[in-house]
């Protein structure tokens, strides 16, 4: 085992500001997506999952979300939405969304506009990372932890970090080096699907609740009669007494 | 000049803030006070008392006592004729008539200059709220302080003259806040957008059980009828007569109460005048209330909210219009205008319904009473959009993220 014995999970704040770029067709998108900052592109996209953390299903990300409602042009929204929902860092999104606005004619990138008042406005993100004082040691504290974590420290870890550091995130290096590879796989790829962060947080510990049954179950396969007997006196005794004090949920 | 002695009894506004967001945030908000623990923060404003500012305010200065970052409040009082030039300055940010004298500009940092001697403002970070105080910075500032300017104010239409007044004090901030993009000045100082929020635990906004309601609503003889409710002075770029127009063409196809409650006109010329045209416009029908009602009814704003089918916020200009975060808040479907900070707060078919004219305004009365599913779905998203988004815990936190910044943390 080699890496930080401890990780300290981090929330973070977004501060806001603006991009100072401000689009008005879908030309004008072109030409300002080619030179918008990435913490712009982040904000656009993956910071909606911060600012929705526990809906039902996610709005559209900002760019595509103006293109459908403001532009009215659905076919080039719902083409740049599977862009950004296909990229997991600035430089590919930006590729991918220019080139889905290259292949519409000219001409309709300009007639395409939205009306007075309905301009996009980039903004950009500034974070500011707040540490939590919560330093786990193996996969069971990292889980422990996030099941009680704000939705920030989630996204941190998960969406920002991987965003920034596209090869391999911090917690994903941690998790390798501490023997969790399949959790960090777990992880990550739950992340990576575009759903809420509330979402992912029950599907992630909805997994690894089921794991653990598993491991459970496997390791008492392996005990003896008698381990097995005393185990199942154990479980009777807690279940008679759950029973009996129905508020003790201990 | 004063400082303001906030109100400490009760319980902790923490706990009950921890109980309508949960711990997650709270810990979060908790993990940025901790940063800051060792340095003094102080809030400048012009009013102890009444409007959004000191309602806020109130708040906020103990929410963050409790965190542990050590705040005072300072409010900045002037004479009569400096409320007369900051009246004046107030309109012409806003975009309105009003007119300098020519000797305002002088008398303004006068009396900026003397408030500068008399404040108390010897904190680490030193957040100024609106025009009134922005000059401070000029005639205190200390090395090593932060001095931050939140704006209030919506100054995308401000006039030059007024801009002028404030603008070489405002170039000296470390940082500005505004509440939205459209309403950031040409600045070259770095800003922040902090959107303003509503607080869970007041009068306005707290739970009420149903005798509560019927109690504050009985003198009224509302009908029992679905309610379609705005709350706002009657101003015109409320638009309470395009509120009666377009409520006339729902009626054509639905049955409701429309419900018209606004401030009491009395000392606003121009609020009586706009009440009577409502009045004027409603004449005749009995299904239309409108009520005038005092400053302090909270409570009853509250119970009418709660217990209305539809609110609408049907404005022709707004600045962020908290009234709409509000009624989501209590799981209404909210029916508004796609101006200002409103559409941040109404996601379109998720948390509410944006309507951009009359008819559109009276399309959507009709469809959101037809669908009580529909009212639900955005009932129920709008009140997590809220809480997500639009709560005193979070304004707080953005602040002290705004100060962790200046002060060199982050990334």
């Amino acid at each position: 085992m080699t890496g930080a014995p401890e990780f300290e999970l981090v929330s973070v704040v977004h501060l806001v500001r603006p991009a100072g770029i401000e689009v008005h067709d879908l030309e004008e998108l072109r030409q300002a997506l080619e030179r918008v900052p990435e913490r712009a592109l982040f904000h656009h996209t993956a910071g909606r999952l911060l600012r929705h953390p526990a809906t039902d299903e996610l709005p559209p990300d900002d760019i595509s979300g103006w293109v459908a409602g403001v532009v009215q042009d659905r076919e080039t929204a719902e083409r740049m939405s599977f862009a950004v929902e296909s990229s997991r860092s600035a430089e590919p999104m930006r590729a991918a969304l220019i080139e889905v606005l290259n292949s519409v004619p000219l001409k309709d990138r300009t007639a395409h506009d939205a009306p007075p008042g309905g301009d996009l406005v980039f903004l950009t993100a500034e974070s500011v990372p707040i540490p939590t004082g919560d330093r786990i040691q193996d996969a069971r504290e990292l889980i422990e932890h996030l099941a009680e974590a704000d939705a920030s420290v989630w996204f941190y870890h998960l969406i920002e970090q991987p965003w920034s550091s596209p090869d391999r995130a911090p917690l994903d290096d941690w998790l390798r080096s501490h023997g969790a590879a399949r959790l960090a796989e777990t992880l990550f790829q739950t992340a990576h699907t575009g759903r809420p962060l509330e979402d992912i947080r029950q599907r992630v510990l909805r997994r690894w609740r089921f794991n653990r049954l598993g491991q459970r179950v496997a390791a008492a396969a392996g005990s003896t009669e008698k381990e097995r007997l005393e185990a199942g006196r154990e479980a009777m005794t807690r279940l008679v007494r759950r029973m009996n004090q129905p508020g003790d949920e201990t | 000049m004063s400082l303001v002695a906030v109100r400490e009894d009760g319980p902790a506004l923490l706990d009950g803030y921890r109980a309508v967001i949960g711990d997650g945030p709270i810990r979060t908000l908790e993990g940025l006070a901790r940063r800051l623990r060792d340095r003094r923060l102080v809030m400048v404003n012009s009013t102890a008392t009444g409007g959004g500012v000191a309602e806020i305010l109130h708040r906020l200065v103990r929410l963050l006592n409790e965190l542990g970052v050590s705040t005072s409040w300072e409010v900045m009082s002037g004479d009569p004729r400096f409320y007369g030039i900051t009246k004046t300055l107030h309109n012409r940010l806003h975009g309105a008539a009003g007119k300098f004298q020519h000797d305002d500009y002088d008398y303004f940092h006068e009396v900026n200059r003397r408030a500068a001697r008399e404040l108390q403002l010897d904190g680490d970070l030193i957040l100024i709220h609106d025009p009134q105080p922005a000059p401070l910075v000029q005639h205190r500032r200390r090395p090593g302080q932060h001095w931050l300017w939140r704006c209030h104010i919506d100054l995308s239409r401000a006039g030059e003259d007024a801009w002028d007044l404030i603008a070489p004090s405002v170039a000296l901030y470390d940082s500005a806040v505004f509440s939205h993009v459209e309403f950031v000045p040409p600045l070259a100082t770095p800003s922040y957008l902090v959107p303003p929020s509503i607080d869970p635990l007041s009068d306005k906004n707290r739970e009420l059980s149903d005798e509560e309601m019927d109690a504050l609503l009985e003198p009224f003889d509302l009908p029992r009828k679905p309610w379609v409710t705005q709350v706002s002075r009657f101003d015109r770029l409320k638009d309470p007569v395009g509120v009666v127009d377009a409520f006339k063409l729902a009626r054509r196809q639905v049955d409701a109460h429309l419900v018209l409650a606004g401030g009491s006109a009395d000392d606003d010329p121009e609020g009586a005048e706009v009440l009577a045209e409502v009045q004027a416009r409603a004449h005749g029908r009995n299904d239309i209330t409108i009520l005038s009602l005092p400053p302090d009814a909270h409570l009853v704003i509250n119970a009418l909210q709660r217990r209305s089918t539809i609110v609408l916020q049907k404005s022709l200009r707004e600045g962020f219009a908290l009234t709409v975060s509000e009624a989501l808040w209590k799981r209404r479907a909210v029916i508004a205008s796609a101006v200002g900070g409103i559409p941040l707060q109404i996601l379109h078919e998720r948390t509410g319904l944006l309507t951009r004219s009359i008819e559109g305004c009276a399309y959507q009365i009709t469809r959101a009473l037809r669908s009580p599913p529909l009212r639900r779905r955005m009932g129920a998203e709008g009140r997590e959009h809220v809480r997500d988004n639009f709560l005193h815990p979070r304004e707080a936190r953005d602040y002290l993220a705004v100060f962790a910044r200046l002060l060199g943390m982050g990334v």
